[in-house]
């Protein structure tokens, strides 16, 4: 007996497993599922990472970046010289929002601008020309190069004539791909490159127009080092955010880093619901091997000897699982970034990450043994004497036994619970303390998650059968019969609900959130609301461009219209801005902001602090948006002084207030008395509420007279959220998917769990008189109620869990729509059907004699 | 009713040939109880497999009620066995899924009957077997001569003109043995069932009008009562 080693053990587990094919490439294809997306995540993740180390000179385009909104001041001009002088070579690019139009259609089309010096840019990397060539040959004071959709919405092709500002600009090529497009400012929607002379032909960068200025850097190698050039600059650009290529555009490497962990939980959904399959198919293939336990225990076989083979074939099977899923992981790595190459043209370098795999294996293994010990465990309760005893009814034990099971059950719960939140920590990267929360809270969500549909299953379970015994209707046999076999002994129906309902329940909730936010911005425009915008309207043009709106046809209501003054805040109750503690977004009140005057409070503009001042006060008084007031510190009495155009404005704050968002009035932090801007050069704003249908004619009328005025469509606004949602969405969703596989997968293994005894019943089914017809309906009826209860159950979940969601993080209600809930269901039921049959087709084409000869 | 001509059995399990059937020659009469003896492996099981269409005989032919089956599809041969043949197991082979009622019903059901009055054949027939108050009951809740006494009454359901039982008794203890009998008989004369019974009891085989001895898969006696 001492021989008996673990060599001896993975003797017999193999054996057992080989003998048992099929019973197990189910629940090894689950585990693989799991290991594949989370090292495929992890492994793009590693390449993305890499990538950005790797070409971080080229994804800058520059060795030193440095952007701002709104102009250098002269200082800031002078800075810029001398770093020039020093030896370092800049280049400046303009990004803003404009408009662009053809003869084919007049519509104008929202697009972004960015406007480079071709004969510096880019320093680093290349911009790929669609028909090849060199930026610097095809971009001139009047062409263009656009993105893709740029022809295709304006029905035109390369060669062919578009205006931007009002003036003309041929097409010279479509950008494949530009190095910096990841570091700009605007990398959504359409998209039109320029160059500087060409931008300076629109005319539509004035004082005071909203546009992000980068300049980058090239420093030469004999010159001065990179840091001192950087010091010098975040001296004279205290606003600005400067990067030199050697730190990762932070941005960038914190979404990577948070969408890694996300993703990589949601993997560990998959291989959650993959190691639930292995415990079930698990616990069924220890109640099928009861008797030989007994046997073996008979002739001598300790407990710890019988649960080392079994443990030795869990590993087994968890590193069978891990090292396919490894394989799937690479294919995942591949198709992640055709998934996002809207937006981020990305092609990392696909290479073998081991520490990846490993940690995937890794997962795999422990994930699976965690949850296949309360089968192995429960070895010990085999008694020898159960071979004997098998015609006798089962006895129940007595409460003392039965609460000292369920003491250790709860224990080794307890336990299973404490190792997935550890390695659901260790898949999140950052602080051990932000792991710890994210595991905790991924392992609090996982146990409601479960529990609500256990429960779930439960109840739908008890309520459908009480339904077929109570009903007065008379079902049809095959439906009835087919119900029937959900409750088989050991037909593990509840933990394949669980699965399935798992994996709809978070692929659906992926989906409502993603609506329901959309339709929630659709929706939250109320029926006074603007819905056309008119930015960067001068001085001159306003009240003409004011008359043409108001003499539009479908328009609701007067235009409301803002004038605002661009400025510099200078100090805040005397101390300079430079000495000013402002970190994160609060350093946005160093750049350019802009102010506005108004004769009275405007409507829905609600005072929090102060009063509102009197109608004409002596000395310029300022109303604070609750968000300045918050980040600046600002209070009723302090004093705040702004620089615009070269002359100081001071004013006091009298009031602290919160403005109605859908008003042009919220967009400015800085509400003065009337007075304390005047003669100075400002840009106006507009909006108006049209009907849909006039929206596209007062854009045109309005880009005919005044082409430099931004006409913004909230449509189109929307159309750009609906983008970057669509697209986060649909990773997530693919990512998600693999949990639906998982519980699939094991609907197909507790199938071919069962299979004996579906063999056993098919056989005399046929002897009295089936056809094959008659038991496919059977077996369809049974998986289709399998998938459809499981899809209502996580449809109801994911309906919840939207709602929760929504109202937690979003603030928005939750509206139920029953099409994607309809059709999740029967999406549902399909896959559960197909995994089903998958698993059983076999089954009916068994020779009843065959099956019979061997009983 | 049963015609049987020059029947051979092969199966090829890939290592090796077994003849079980040797060409089988037999002709049973309706309503005629016949036994067929033997012993283990003697093909006595198979010839009543192959006699229910329950798989293909390798040569020769079998005729039901002068309807040739040896030829037929599958599903054909379900449909046939679903209105002409009924099947009682040695070892019951009740659906677990189902109660003694649903079971007893289904081949009622199969047949494509639906309706009360198949539930209270149903029921007269459990009550028959002595079961009336385990109508509700699941195969596990049934002891095994319970077991088989829901056989009987699911094999009689769609009153079959021929009955084949394959060791009923075989699993049973003598006084539930002989109580199954006795209904297989009783339930054969009401019902003017062929009746053909499998067995390797003497003993039991005693009961019947005739009796065939198989041996090595040859018909080597064949006596008449």
């Amino acid at each position: 007996m001492n021989r008996f080693n673990w060599a001896t053990a993975f003797k017999i587990a193999w054996r057992e497993a080989r003998s048992s094919p099929g019973k197990f490439l189910f629940v090894v294809l689950a585990v693989a599922l799991g290991v594949g997306s989370l090292t495929g995540v992890r492994g793009f993740s590693q390449a993305f990472a890499s990538m950005l180390h790797r070409e971080a000179r080229s994804m800058m385009a520059a060795d030193l970046s440095l952007r701002i909104f709104g102009p250098p001041s002269p200082s800031q001009l002078a800075t810029l010289d001398h770093v020039r002088r020093q030896g370092a070579a800049t280049t400046q690019v303009t990004e803003t929002l404009s408009m662009v139009s053809s003869s084919a259609v007049p519509e104008p089309l929202l697009i972004s601008i960015k406007a480079v010096d071709p004969a510096f840019f880019p320093f680093y990397g290349e911009v790929k020309l669609n028909p090849a060539g060199r930026l610097k040959d095809q971009l001139g004071a009047g062409s263009v190069v656009v993105s893709d959709d740029v022809p295709l919405r304006l029905k035109v092709s390369v060669g062919e004539q578009v205006l931007v500002g009002g003036q003309s600009f041929r097409i010279a090529a479509i950008v494949v791909t530009e190095p910096d497009r990841m570091s700009g400012s605007m990398n959504v929607g359409p998209r039109v490159m320029m160059s500087r002379e060409g931008l300076e032909r629109t005319g539509l960068i004035r004082l005071g127009s909203r546009a992000a200025q980068r300049f980058l850097f090239r420093i030469r190698p004999a010159g001065p080092d990179i840091t001192s050039i950087k010091t010098e600059l975040k001296h004279a650009f205290p606003e600005a955010t400067i990067l030199d290529f050697t730190e990762t555009n932070p941005n960038i490497q914190q979404g990577l880093d948070r969408a890694t962990t996300f993703l990589s939980l949601v993997s560990l959904i998959a291989l959650i619901v993959g190691a639930l399959g292995v415990a079930t198919a698990m616990h069924a293939h220890l109640q099928q091997k009861m008797d030989s336990i007994a046997v073996m225990k008979s002739l001598g076989a300790t407990t710890g000897q019988i649960v080392r083979i079994y443990a030795t074939q869990t590993v087994l099977l968890g590193f069978a699982g891990g090292l396919l899923g490894i394989l799937i992981g690479a294919a995942v790595e591949r198709v992640l970034p055709v998934l996002i190459s809207r937006f981020f043209q990305v092609q990392p370098e696909m290479t073998w990450h081991p520490m990846v795999a490993l940690q995937g294996l890794a997962a795999g293994v422990l994930t699976t043994l965690l949850f296949t010990l309360p089968p192995l465990l429960s070895i010990r309760h085999i008694r020898p004497g159960v071979i004997l005893r098998r015609d006798m009814a089962e006895t129940r034990p007595g409460w003392r036994v039965r609460l000292r099971r369920s003491q250790s059950a709860l224990a080794l719960g307890f336990f299973i619970l404490l190792g997935i939140a550890a390695i659901a920590s260790w898949l999140v990267s950052g602080s051990w303390r932000d792991s710890l929360r994210i595991g905790g809270s991924f392992v609090g969500g996982l146990v409601v998650s479960l529990v609500v549909l256990a429960a779930a299953a439960w109840l739908l379970l008890k309520g459908l059968r009480l339904f077929v015994t109570l009903t007065p209707w008379k079902l049809p046999p095959p439906l009835r019969h087919g119900i029937a076999n959900i409750y088989r002994p050991g037909s593990q129906a509840q933990s394949v609900l669980t699965a399935l309902g798992v994996g709809v329940m978070f692929t659906l909730t992926i989906y409502l959130i993603q609506h329901s936010v959309l339709g929630e911005i659709r929706r939250s425009s109320p029926p006074n609301m603007a819905n056309v915008f008119f930015l960067d309207i001068t001085e001159k043009q306003q009240a003409e461009l004011l008359q043409l709106i108001s003499q539009a046809p479908g328009v609701e209501g007067s235009a409301q219209s803002l004038r605002t003054v661009a400025s510099k805040i200078v100090s805040v109750n005397g101390v300079p801005v430079d000495q000013l503690q402002l970190t994160g977004i609060a350093r946005r009140y160093r750049g350019v902001r802009a102010l506005t005057t108004v004769e009275k409070r405007p409507e829905g503009t609600e005072i929090l602090e102060g009063t509102w001042w009197s109608a004409s006060p002596r000395a310029a008084a300022v109303s604070v948006s609750d968000n300045a007031s918050k980040l600046l510190k600002v209070h009723p009495g302090s004093v705040i002084e702004w620089t615009a155009f070269g002359r100081t404005i001071r004013a006091s704050v009298t009031s602290v207030h919160k403005s109605d968002p859908n008003r042009l009035v919220g967009f400015v932090d800085f509400i003065l008395s009337p007075g304390a801007l005047d003669q100075l050069p400002s840009v106006y704003y507009a909006a108006i509420r049209v009907e849909p249908q006039f929206v596209g004619a007062l854009q045109r009328a309005s880009y005919e007279r005044f082409p430099t005025v931004t006409v913004v469509n909230v449509a189109d606004i929307l159309a750009r959220v609906q983008e970057i949602v669509d697209q986060i969405a649909i990773v997530i969703r693919f990512i998600s998917l693999f949990t639906i596989l998982a519980g699939a997968i094991i609907l197909a293994s507790s199938v071919a769990g069962t299979r004996f005894r579906r063999v056993r019943e098919v056989v005399i089914l046929k002897t009295l008189g089936a056809t094959r017809g008659y038991i496919a309906r059977i077996f369809s009826a049974e998986f289709l109620i399998l998938g459809t209860v499981a899809g209502v159950m996580g449809s109801m979940l994911a309906s919840l869990f939207s709602a929760m969601v929504l109202k937690r993080f979003f603030k928005a209600d939750f509206h139920f729509d029953p099409w994607p809930n309809l059709a999740c269901i029967l999406l549902t039921a399909l896959v559960a059907v197909t995994a089903g049959w998958l698993a059983s087709f076999r089954i009916l084409g068994q020779k009843p004699l065959e099956v019979l000869r061997n009983e | 009713m049963i015609d049987v001509r020059g029947l051979t059995k092969v199966i090829d399990t890939g290592t090796h040939r077994v003849e079980i059937l040797k060409g089988i020659d037999l002709h049973i009469p309706a309503g005629q109880f016949t036994a067929i003896l033997g012993s283990s492996g003697s093909g006595k099981s198979t010839l009543l497999g192959l006699i229910a269409g329950l798989d293909s005989p390798t040569s020769g032919e079998i005729r039901l009620d002068g309807e040739e089956i040896t030829g037929l599809a599958e599903d054909r041969l379900a449909l046939l066995r679903g209105r002409k043949v009924g099947f009682v197991f040695q070892s019951y082979q009740l659906i677990p899924t189902l109660t003694a009622e649903e079971n007893v019903l289904l081949p009622y059901e199969l047949v494509g009957a639906n309706g009360g009055s198949g539930t209270a054949r149903a029921r007269e027939l459990l009550q028959q077997v002595g079961l009336a108050d385990r109508m509700d009951h699941y195969p596990v809740q049934l002891s095994g001569g319970e077991q088989q006494r829901v056989a009987l009454a699911r094999a009689f359901m769609v009153k079959p003109a021929i009955l084949l039982a394959d060791e009923p008794t075989g699993n049973l203890d003598s006084a539930n043995g002989r109580h199954v009998l006795d209904l297989l008989i009783r339930l054969n004369l009401e019902q003017g069932t062929t009746l053909v019974l499998v067995t390797h009891d003497q003993q039991l085989a005693s009961h019947a009008n005739r009796r065939i001895t198989l041996q090595d898969g040859r018909i080597v006696g064949d006596e008449l009562r």
